[in-house]
This record gives structure tokens, C-alpha cells and sequence, in this order.
């Protein structure tokens, strides 16, 4: 497998069952997916759709049922593999007992760094999620957005090189999301790989370079944000020194006239409309891949 | 103080064990095998069941691979970081109600303890560390089972596992900071206890002027003084000083005091050996039944307990020990003769004088020469240690004079002491650690560190068993499973009885039947298929007792409180072992817990 893919699924799978081994519900069909190096992932889907067991699966956090998930070459289940991930998760689950700046340590200390690298790290990563001031308060005091940033925090503290989010952005505030989407990017610059799921579809459209779109388990779409977004049968012409009379003839002698073409391709929908149309096609005509043709006008 | 087993020598408990039982290590290694193939069974059966034949089979084989290439992957760091928040989780969880708990014990300990007890310090230290222990485990139950537990519960296990950290290390590291967090709180009890105890019993006599008499000698000079001391602490002593007013207080109540002259008056100082670390040389028991034929056992005077048997009285019944390597260098602080201790249990057939207590004799005899001293009288006080010296001169049966050292004991250093019942229908039991010759006393404190010990080993493999068992149990069931192995530990003796048929009444579900039919347990139970179908029921329980049995720590045994109550020296080779039964532990437990934990998912 190319040193370029990070995360490979190979008709990964899940059911949850439950203690006599019969099955509650299928949260994800086979699915096969690849993941490169220095990309922008998003994984969307309504709720339920499977997003976070697919991470949990990436992570070794859950066994597949079927298949299995490759990261860094590695199966999910080897935790050698976590030396280069950091993971934030649904919600922060850490140590209440703990202040921000013994959270931190602690979880520095679970990976292989000097004593300095650590206190370092430890302290920039403070100040670089805002929370300066609390980090010798205890994180049940914490409030939502703060056990957020102290989650993230945890989740840079080794300086992984994969990282998964889910839901990064929930809890934070308008200056959270912005620095939140800065620091993806920033990420992004450096070349590492974020795959991150989320319900704020014009933060991921900001974001990410591709997407999947889950629904009920099953993958309905998956390809480069700006292909996917793009109306294929749509042509967008901007002009510019048209006559009335041009203007009004324009669909049969465009080019037959003295305007300066300044633009022609085709306009994108948001990544709202591509969302909100997927799920509809699904749940109208569920079991099947929603989208394969491109989205059209009328859609 | 009774002791049920021999305590054999350290490398002989490790490699060859005693007649009846394998060595320590081949039976460590025996049982790892079977719980090891039985793990892979139950494991294999699971994952067939679930994934199929060969997929089963795959990934039983690479969770055993894993399992095995972890363990060299092992981290100190990570094992010393996961251990530092197991030591601030516990601390959070305010392990410190324990110390205050301790604390009201003692205030009652030191209001409701009697102090005209005949032993004090031995119901004293007796209930004190008695009180440590439960105390101690009780924490470290609460601790272990519920901790990863309740990492799960709030999903913080997530952010842990989807570090480099391997399984064994949190398995191991909440072992090591539960039981950092344990020995700083048994530190503090065994301070307090030990300060509790000699500070309780601690306490002065002044000398009763009226009570002294001179002592002159045989030429009629005197010699020094004789008399008593006042009435303190519900006791007084006899007293012995010399001309200067100088002496001892004699011992009663398990102390002695020195006696100075100070403002005129004497008077004693604070008391002696209140707590005492006695090293005692056990020899080999034997019997004389009444007509002087050998014997392994005296005989039975009816009581079920089977540790002492018993000698009949004014016949030729003798209770007889070998001691072996005797000579003057044993103890070289008692000058002059041979210090032994005692303890008869006596069992009268008829009241006898009231007051007056059953009379035996000693007897002490060269195995090799057959040369024997004169019967030395003594009176038995029941149950209670006496402790004498054999004298340097003895007389021997035949009038000559005898020497101890030089016509007793045999030219390979051994020496028979005899002893006999002389009352006609009264009997005297003996166990084999009933005598000892008492050798150069131990140091009282290292003693008591060293019971205290004891209490950690035991606190250790609780908490092993409870940290194992939470990797795969909710909390609650956790602690249920540890609290049975607790309590099956400690009755463990009974429970490998039942398991092996010793004990009357059969299997758990004869038992029942038994009880239900309102049968006697020892009757036979009639032949038919209802019978048959219980004893067969029964086999399968009792194979399975028998194999649980195997890994069941003995509690009982692991304790040392009794030591140091009855003020004995713990044996070097009993600390070792138990250090060792306390590793072999924590070593099969962490990888117990390891593969448990291995086959969760975490994110259930
Ligand atoms: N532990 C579990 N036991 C049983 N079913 C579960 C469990 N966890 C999730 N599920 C089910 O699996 C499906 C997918 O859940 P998942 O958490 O992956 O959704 P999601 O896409 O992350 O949703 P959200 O946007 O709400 O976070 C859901 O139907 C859910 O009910
Ligand atoms: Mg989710």
C-alpha cells in the first residue's frame, strides 16, 4: 500500500450487539475508503449516521464486525499506531480531578518525549486554546466550550500526525469556530492529515478538501469538495460591455458579438443543498449510493 | 499460639514443596498452564462462535501474539504515569475516611479493651492490627474494583487507550498506585497502632515498702531483698532487688519492669516486653501411647479439631521432641541453662482439687546414650505459655550427676524432651509448636514491621484481583467477585475439605439434600438414582472447587497477626513467601487482566 494513504477501510463494518450477541443496529455498512496524506477529510451524515463509529473503528475503540481499517499500515488494533494520532472525542472525556496543566502532563506523559519537550508543549498548548488563565483550575469547574479546548489540547499533545475530530466545533463559541477552522488549516500547512465530522456544513465546506456523506451506515457520496459542489449542466457567464440588444439575444450570438468573455464555467451549489439533497434521494430511494451522476439543476 | 502448618525452609517451599504438595514455582508454572489453556478454550469457543471456525481462530492468535509482543513493549514511564492518577483518583476519592475510621477504633479500642486481661498486649495487638487488616482490604477492594470501572462509565478510558498506552500498563499501573496509595495509609495505622499499643500498656508500679523481706545466704549475710509492687493497671509483681534497692519486677501479665531507687523510693520504671518477638526452634513431635509403644498421635479426647492430640495421665503416655543442633550457642543471653517454652492443653476428666493445678513432669534425654534426668515437676496452667530454663546440672535417674550440654545432648547435637501427664484421668494435649526452645529474642519492632507486611501482601493481592476482575466487570460485580475470593481465601482449608471429600456431608448439592431431609452428615446416603444423579452433580462441582482452589490465595495463612499477638518472631522463610505469593500475583493477575480487558471493546 502506497506511503501516501493514511487511513484504508476494507469493507469495514460494524453491528452492535448486545449481550447475547443479537443485533441492535447495523451503524455501518462495508465501506471502503482512503485517506491521504496532508488531506482535509470530512465525514458528514445526519444523526445516527455512523460518523463516530467509524472513527471509534479507525481508532481500535470498537472491533469490526466485518473487514477492517488500516492506519498508517498498521490495523486499527495496534496501538503502536497512536504514538501518531491524536484523537478529540465527542465529548471530552477526561479526568475531572485533574487541572488543565496535570491533564496535559499526564497525557504527555504516555507518550515517548523528553521531560522538556513535555512542559513545553504543555504550555503552548495552553495558551494556544485560550485557557491561560484556567489552567490551574480543576475541569469540573470547566464549562463546555473550556473542556472543549482542553480536550483539543489533549488531543495535540504528542504532535500527531493524523488527527481525528469529532465534532471539534460543538460547544465553541464564534471566536472558537474561527480559531478552531484556523488551526485545521494551520494543521493542514504543516501536512498533516484531519479527518473530522461535523454538522456545520459551511465550516466543512471552508475546510475540507474531500468529504463523505453517510447515511443510515451507508456511504452516499464521497469525492473533492469543489467537484462535488460544481453543476455540472449549469454554464455561468459573466460579460462584460453588452448592449441592451445583446443582452437580449444573448443565448443565440454570444460569441458572435464584440463582448469580452470574462467567465464561463459552471456555478456550485453549498454544501447545504448537496447535503439536504443526498439525504432526501436516500431515505426516497434507500440502498442505494445516492449520487453517482453529478448533481443537477433542478435537484 | 497455634500453627497449623510447618513452615518450610524458603527454597524448599519454591522448588519441593512438602510431602503432600507440590513446590511453590512447579505448582505457579502448573497453574498458569491450565488457567493459560483454559483462557484459550473459553477465548477460542467465543470467537468461533461469533466470527467462525477460522476467523475465531485468527483472532485468538493474534490476540496472543499482541499479548506477547506487549509485554516486552512494557513502559515504565507509562506504568509510573497511568500508577500517579491511579494515586490522585484514589486520593480524590477521599481514601482518607479510612484514617478516621482508624481513629475511632482506637478511641474505642481504648475505651472498651480491658486492660486486667492475663495477656493485655495480646488483646491489644490482636484487635488493633486485626482492625488495620479488614480496614486496609476494605480500601483496597473499593479502590481496585471500582476504579476502571468507572473509567468506562465516564468514557474517560477512551482518551488512555487511544494513546500508546498497552493494556498490561493500565492493568499494572492502577496495581501500583492503589497499592502506593494502600502502603502510605497502612504506615501511618502501623505507627499509630504500635505507638497506640506500648503507650496504652505503658505504665509504672511503686515498690510496697511493708512487703520487703532481707535475703540473706547460706552464711547469713543478706544478700539483697524480696517483696511486691503496688496494685497498678489491675496487676502487681513479685520483686527482686539487691542491696542497693536495685532490681527487677518479675513477669506477670507478659512484662517485667526494672526496679530503681529514685527520691529515696523504689520504684519501677516503664514496663518490659509488652511486645515481644520470642524465635522460637520447633522440634519433631512424637508419642508414647500408655503402654509405651510408639506413636505418631497422643490419642483423641473427642473434640473435632485434630491439631493437638493427647496424652493420658499417670500411665506411661508421654509426649516426646526432638530438637536437633542443641548447644550453648543457641542462646547465649540465658546463662546457665536451657530456655524452653511451653503450652498444655489440659483436658480433665474429673474436677480434681478446685484450684489446684494438673501436675506433669519433664524429662530430658540423650536419644543416643538413653540417659535420662530425673523428672522435673511442673504445674500446668492451661493454654498458657511457661517459660523455664532447663538448669546447666540435672540429676539423672540413676542419682549421678548429669550436664546438660555435655551427657543430654548426642554427638550430633540432638536432645529428646519428654513430658508426662502425672494425675490419674486428667490429659494433656500437645501440638507440635506446643514446644520450643526459645533462642535469642528478635527485635519487637522489626517484628511488627515485618506482620504489617504481612497486611500489605495480603492488601497487594486484592488489589491485583480487583484491578483484574474490573477490566471486564462493572464495579459492583467486581468487587462481588472479590469479596468471594476474599472470603474463600479465607476459609480456604475448608473449602479444598469439601472439594476433596474430607469433610462429612459431601458436595455443595448433598449437602443440601442432607440439609432439606433434615439427614445427619455422616449416615450413608441410600442407593438409588436420585443419589447417583446428586453425586455425580456433585463431581462436577467438586472438580470444579478443587481447580478453583488452585488459585485461591490462603488468607488465613497469609496472615501473621496471631505472631505478633502471642509475641512470636515471624520467620524470615513465612516473609519470603509471602513476598513471593504476593508477586506471583500481581505478575498472573496483570496478565489476567491484560487479556480480559484485551477482549472488551472498549467503546461499549
Ligand atoms: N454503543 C452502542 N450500542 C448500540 N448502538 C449504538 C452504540 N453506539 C452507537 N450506536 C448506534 O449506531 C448508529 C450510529 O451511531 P454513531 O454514534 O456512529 O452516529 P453519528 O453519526 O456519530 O451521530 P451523531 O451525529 O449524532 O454524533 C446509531 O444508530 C446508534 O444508535
Ligand atoms: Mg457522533
Amino acid at each position: 500500500m502506497s506511503d501516501d494513504i493514511v487511513i484504508q477501510t476494507r469493507a469495514l463494518s460494524k453491528v452492535y450487539r448486545d449481550f447475547w450477541g443479537r443485533q441492535k443496529v447495523r451503524a455501518l455498512k462495508p465501506l471502503d475508503m482512503e485517506i491521504h496524506r496532508g488531506e482535509v477529510f470530512g465525514l458528514l451524515g445526519p444523526n445516527g449516521s455512523g460518523k463516530t463509529t467509524t472513527i471509534k473503528l479507525i481508532l481500535g475503540l470498537l472491533f469490526p464486525t466485518e473487514g477492517e481499517a488500516i492506519v498508517f499500515g498498521k490495523r486499527s488494533t495496534d496501538v503502536s499506531k497512536n504514538e501518531r494520532i491524536g484523537y478529540l472525542p465527542e465529548e471530552s472525556y477526561l479526568y475531572r480531578f485533574l487541572n488543565a496543566e496535570e491533564t496535559l502532563d499526564f497525557y504527555g506523559r504516555l507518550f515517548d518525549m523528553p521531560a522538556a519537550t513535555r512542559s513545553e508543549r504543555v504550555d503552548s498548548l495552553i495558551k494556544m486554546v485560550g485557557l491561560d488563565k484556567a489552567r490551574k483550575r480543576q475541569l469540573q469547574e470547566y464549562s463546555k466550550g473550556m473542556t472543549r479546548r482542553i480536550g483539543l489540547a489533549q488531543a495535540l499533545i504528542n504532535d500527531p500526525e493524523l488527527i481525528l475530530l469529532d465534532e471539534p466545533t460543538s460547544g465553541l463559541d464564534p471566536i472558537g469556530t474561527r480559531e478552531m477552522k484556523d488551526m485545521i488549516l494551520r494543521l493542514k500547512g504543516e501536512g498533516k492529515t484531519v479527518v473530522m465530522c461535523s454538522h456545520l456544513l459551511a465550516d466543512v465546506q471552508d475546510v475540507c478538501d474531500r468529504i463523505a456523506i453517510l447515511h443510515q451506515g451507508e456511504l452516499k457520496e464521497l469525492g473533492r469538495v469543489d467537484t462535488l459542489l460544481t453543476v455540472a449542466d449549469v454554464t455561468q457567464i459573466r460579460a462584460r460591455n453588452l448592449t441592451p440588444e445583446c443582452q437580449n439575444e444573448i443565448r443565440e450570438v454570444i460569441s458572435r458579438n464584440h463582448g469580452e468573455l470574462m467567465e464561463m464555467d459552471n456555478p456550485s451549489t453549498t454544501l447545504e443543498e448537496l447535503f439536504l439533497s443526498i439525504v432526501r434521494d436516500s431515505e426516497a430511494r434507500p440502498g442505494r449510493r445516492a449520487n453517482v451522476e453529478p448533481v443537477t439543476s433542478d435537484t | 499460639m497455634v500453627l497449623e502448618q510447618d513452615i518450610l525452609p524458603y527454597f524448599q517451599w519454591l522448588w519441593s514443596g512438602s510431602a503432600d504438595s507440590l513446590g511453590a514455582l512447579p505448582r505457579f508454572l502448573l497453574v498458569s498452564l491450565g488457567v493459560g489453556l483454559l483462557g484459550l478454550l473459553v477465548g477460542y469457543s467465543i470467537a468461533a462462535a461469533r466470527h467462525g471456525l477460522l476467523r475465531g481462530g485468527d483472532i485468538v492468535y493474534r490476540t496472543i501474539s499482541n499479548g506477547v509482543r506487549e509485554i516486552f513493549e512494557t513502559s515504565p514511564r507509562r506504568v509510573l504515569a497511568l500508577a500517579g492518577l491511579a494515586m490522585k483518583e484514589a486520593w480524590r476519592r477521599r481514601v482518607v475516611v479510612a484514617l478516621i475510621v482508624f481513629f475511632i477504633i482506637l478511641v474505642f479500642a481504648s475505651w472498651f479493651l480491658k486492660k486486667n486481661h492475663q495477656d493485655p498486649a495480646k488483646l491489644y495487638i490482636s484487635f488493633v492490627l486485626t482492625a488495620t487488616t479488614y480496614l486496609v482490604l476494605g480500601i483496597a477492594l473499593l479502590l481496585s474494583a471500582f476504579s476502571l470501572p468507572h473509567d468506562f462509565k465516564t468514557k474517560t478510558i477512551y482518551t488512555i487507550v487511544t494513546k500508546p498506552v498497552r493494556l498490561g500498563e493500565i492493568v499494572l499501573g492502577r496495581i501500583l498506585g492503589f497499592t502506593a496509595v494502600g502502603t502510605i495509609l497502612l504506615a501511618i495505622m502501623g505507627v499509630c497502632s504500635y505507638v497506640f499499643v506500648n503507650r496504652s500498656l505503658d505504665h509504672t508500679h511503686t515498690v510496697e515498702q511493708s512487703s520487703l523481706k532481707n535475703v540473706s545466704d547460706a552464711d547469713g549475710a543478706v544478700i539483697g531483698k524480696d517483696g511486691r509492687t503496688s496494685l497498678n493497671s489491675y496487676h502487681r509483681h513479685e520483686v527482686e532487688l539487691d542491696t542497693d534497692g536495685q532490681g527487677v519486677a518479675l513477669n506477670n501479665y507478659g512484662h517485667t519492669h526494672r526496679v530503681v531507687k529514685s527520691g529515696g523510693k523504689e520504684v519501677t520504671l516503664g514496663a518490659d516486653g509488652i511486645m515481644n518477638a520470642r524465635v522460637p526452634q520447633w522440634g519433631k513431635l512424637t508419642f508414647l501411647d500408655r503402654q509405651g509403644v510408639p506413636k505418631a498421635r497422643g490419642i483423641n479426647v473427642g473434640s473435632e479439631w485434630t491439631y493437638r492430640s493427647f496424652v493420658d495421665g499417670a500411665t506411661q503416655a508421654t509426649a516426646i521432641w526432638t530438637f536437633k543442633n542443641i548447644s550453648p550457642a543457641l542462646n547465649s543471653e540465658a546463662q546457665g541453662g536451657l530456655p524452653i517454652g511451653l503450652i498444655v492443653r489440659v483436658f480433665r476428666t474429673h474436677k480434681g482439687i478446685i484450684g489446684k493445678p494438673i501436675t506433669g513432669s519433664i524429662q530430658v534425654r540423650n536419644p543416643e546414650t538413653g540417659l535420662t534426668s530425673e523428672l522435673i515437676p511442673f504445674a500446668a496452667m492451661d493454654a498458657k505459655i511457661d517459660e523455664r530454663a532447663i538448669p546447666r546440672k540435672l540429676t539423672g535417674t540413676d542419682n549421678s550427676e548429669l550436664d546438660l550440654y555435655k551427657d543430654l545432648v548426642s554427638s550430633n547435637g540432638e536432645l529428646e524432651i519428654r513430658v508426662q501427664c502425672l494425675e490419674r484421668g486428667q490429659y494433656f494435649g500437645f501440638a507440635q509448636p506446643d514446644m520450643y526452645i526459645r533462642m535469642r529474642d528478635a527485635s519487637p519492632i522489626v517484628n511488627y514491621f515485618k506482620v504489617c507486611l504481612s497486611i500489605w501482601v495480603q492488601m497487594v493481592i486484592v488489589i491485583s484481583i480487583g484491578v483484574a476482575g474490573s477490566t471486564l466487570l462493572s464495579g459492583p460485580v467486581a468487587m462481588l467477585f472479590t469479596v468471594s475470593f476474599i472470603v474463600l481465601g479465607f476459609f480456604r482449608p475448608f473449602f479444598v475439605g469439601v472439594a476433596q471429600g474430607t469433610e462429612y456431608g459431601g458436595g455443595p448439592v448433598e449437602s443440601f439434600y442432607r440439609l432439606i431431609t433434615q439427614m445427619n452428615v455422616i449416615s450413608n446416603l441410600e442407593d438409588n438414582l436420585l443419589t447417583r444423579l446428586i453425586q455425580g452433580v456433585d463431581w462436577v462441582y467438586k472438580t470444579f472447587m478443587l481447580s478453583l482452589a488452585q488459585v485461591l490465595p490462603d488468607f488465613s495463612s497469609l496472615s501473621t497477626v496471631d505472631f505478633a499477638a502471642y509475641g512470636f518472631n515471624v520467620p524470615a522463610d513465612l516473609v519470603w513467601q509471602d513476598l513471593t505469593m504476593c508477586l506471583a500475583y500481581v505478575l498472573g493477575m496483570s496478565i489476567v487482566g491484560y487479556f480480559l480487558f484485551r477482549t472488551r471493546e472498549v467503546a461499549r
